[in-house]
């Protein structure tokens, strides 16, 4: 074990001040980063977590929500003539008003009402499924009886966490654009951020006079007889269209939509600001605690220089030294991270952890780690053997 | 026995040419050393003695390259003056010919004594397996063979200064510079210490060079050198006793 890796371990409390600022600026930018990727996922979990295999959508779309995503209807006979396809279907939205019922006298004035907690008006955005067994709209995690509650003409589910927010419970009745409505459904796991979003059969859109009729429709939802050849028939879906169309494997589409997040500059702005945030305190912190812990050891390694140990070679041992506190900070900052999103999804708060987002803020944690040694550096400068003789 | 003897003993390993020292003390200058000569031979204990400010410590620092005189040339082995060498040179030349104890022990507290020698041994490019076999046989030379996997803080003052001559003795030094060795030690401790120092000088051929002001040392050097306010006032060979005891302090 090398001089720089032992003394990190035997002398952890000197350097756990640094561990710590490096744990907590990763923390700040993976939470950050998380919580706006949990919020993203909101936006797509109808469809990411649905059993699309495929997903079709126009040439020029981006992500589901960035650019032309919905398609002519005619693609969905199209689409069906591969041979390996099992169901089309489209996606639809819509959106509209919510407000919970309660018995409040009207004639009250406006003031007693609100005090009553009469009800107030929401703007709601309404997703679908299709209530047939197995369908492809339907999210892998809906239970039998929760489509099975759904399949009933107006009625209606919603997140735990929107149910607050729109002020009904399970059970009761609302009005959905002024028509009544029945909540019957409770999901959990599909928390909506900004917009209340509320989930219906295509049926009862229809009925609710929403459901796309016309020629065009939402992006088609493919299941494929074998998913395992989902990349395969996009290739070849793709062929057939003659660029009329592209077609997107589940997982290129949440990734997409992922990536398409970042392209908001305000979000864009947050992470940054909170990378930058990040990196001064780390290196602030990390630098001081490295800086503390080298001039504790300062007479040693002046002992070492006099026995002709160069000073290239202290250099080498700070930046190795500073390299091993920089991965233990890496590992701090996942578990909290860790821990703070399991904390989160107890609020019903997602906290997405990307593989490639941790590789990064790694990177970056370590980068703060060596800079700080860098900086810490010039400390070595008072190994003077000359001062060890007295 | 882990080194090879060194040069012919009684050939001067060092020898120094009217050093000057000077420190700023407040708007004037203090003459530290004033024009010294001074020469060390293989084989011999050589020991420096003084009252403190007398500049012992700065002349070895001035010898083994550590701190630059302002005048004055230090002739050390085939180096015809290592202040004209650079920086990097001369620590160069401190990693292959030079060992050196302090005072203080200035063990890494992370370290197991082993890992204390084999650190240094690694930069002067052995391999690791080569690296500890030699500290091992330099640990057992000092006594020290069944304290191999203890750190600092679990061995005495003694067997820390043991620790750090082994670390010295280890790279196998034709110079070996102590400055206060046995200061911070009992008498027992002292003895076990200045008898190492003594064998280095006799059994390994070293220019052995300590500074003390502990006169109880002189039994056992080759060469009582005294200095005072930078000049050597006295200079005189002896013949050691090397069964001198060190009465407990």
């Amino acid at each position: 074990m090398s001089l720089a890796l032992s003394t990190l371990l035997f002398e952890w409390r000197r350097y756990m001040a640094a561990v710590m600022a490096l744990a907590l600026s990763g923390l700040l930018v993976l939470a950050m980063t998380g919580v706006f990727l949990g919020i993203g996922k909101g936006f797509t979990a109808q469809i990411e977590r649905s059993s699309a295999d495929l997903i079709v959508m126009q040439p020029g779309a981006k992500s589901l929500f960035g650019g032309p995503s919905g398609v002519p209807r005619r693609f969905i006979p199209q689409v069906y003539n591969h041979p390996e396809i099992e169901e089309v279907q489209p996606f639809d939205m819509a959106g509209g008003s919510f407000q919970s019922v309660k018995d409040v006298d009207p004639t009250m004035s406006q003031a007693d009402r609100a005090r009553q907690g009469a009800p107030k008006m929401n703007w709601v955005s309404t997703q679908i499924i299709d209530t047939t067994p197995d369908a492809v709209t339907i999210p892998i995690d809906y239970s039998q009886e929760l489509i099975d509650a759904l399949r009933q003409p107006f009625t209606v589910a919603m997140d735990e966490t929107t149910m607050p927010k729109l002020g009904v419970k399970l059970g009761d009745k609302a009005l959905y654009n002024g028509k009544t409505v029945t909540v019957v459904g409770v999901l959990r796991g599909y928390p909506s951020m900004m917009q209340p979003t509320i989930v219906m059969s295509r049926d009862t859109l229809r009925m609710m006079g929403q459901a796309d009729t016309g020629p065009n429709v939402g992006p088609l939802m493919v299941k494929l007889k074998d998913p395992t050849r989902a990349s395969i028939v996009a290739a070849q879906l793709n062929e057939m269209g003659k660029g009329q169309w592209k077609v997107w494997t589940r997982q290129q589409l949440a990734d997409a939509n992922a990536t398409a997040l970042f392209e908001e500059g305000i979000l864009v702005i947050i992470v940054a600001g909170c990378a930058v945030l990040g990196l001064i305190i780390g290196v602030a912190i990390t630098w001081q605690t490295l800086r503390g812990a080298i001039m504790a050891n300062i007479k040693e390694f002046a002992s070492l220089r006099a026995l002709g140990v160069g000073m290239g070679s202290l250099r080498r041992i700070v930046i190795e030294l500073s390299f091993w506190v920089g991965i233990v900070g890496v590992g701090a900052a996942i578990f909290l991270t860790w821990g703070l999103s399991v904390l989160a999804r107890m609020g019903a708060v997602l906290i997405v952890l990307h593989p490639v987002l941790l590789i990064i803020v790694g990177a970056f944690l370590i980068g703060i780690a060596m800079l700080s040694g860098i900086l810490s550096m010039g400390i070595l400068k008072k190994s003077q053997p000359a001062d060890l003789l007295r | 026995m882990i080194t090879n003897s060194h040069g012919k003993h009684g050939d001067a390993a060092i020898e120094a040419k009217g050093i000057v020292k000077r420190y700023k003390s407040g708007r004037g200058m203090i003459e530290v050393l004033k024009h010294v000569d001074i020469d060390a031979k293989h084989g011999d204990l050589t020991m420096i003695m003084g009252p403190s400010g007398s500049g012992k410590s700065t002349l070895i620092a001035a010898l083994s390259g550590l701190l630059r005189p302002d005048e004055g040339s230090v002739a050390a082995l085939d180096r015809p003056n290592l202040w004209k060498l650079s920086g990097g040179q001369i620590d160069k030349f401190r990693l292959d010919h030079c060992g050196f104890i302090f005072q203080g022990f200035n063990l890494f507290p992370s370290l197991t004594a082993l890992q204390q020698v084999t650190t240094v041994l690694k930069y002067q490019g052995l391999s690791p397996d080569a690296a500890k076999a030699r500290a091992k046989l330099a640990l057992e030379e000092v006594g020290l063979g069944h304290r191999l996997n203890l750190r600092p803080a679990a061995l005495s003052g003694g067997e820390k200064q043991r620790v750090a001559i082994a670390r010295a003795l280890a790279k196998d030094p034709q110079i070996l510079f102590a400055d206060e060795p046995t200061s911070a030690l009992d008498g027992e401790n002292g003895q076990i210490v200045i008898r190492l120092l003594r064998r280095a000088a006799t059994e390994h051929g070293a220019a052995v060079i300590c500074v003390t002001h502990d006169p109880r040392l002189e039994a056992w050097a080759d060469r009582v050198i005294h200095i005072e306010d930078g000049v050597i006032i006295d200079d005189q060979r002896r013949t050691p006793n090397p069964d001198a005891a060190l009465a407990s302090h």
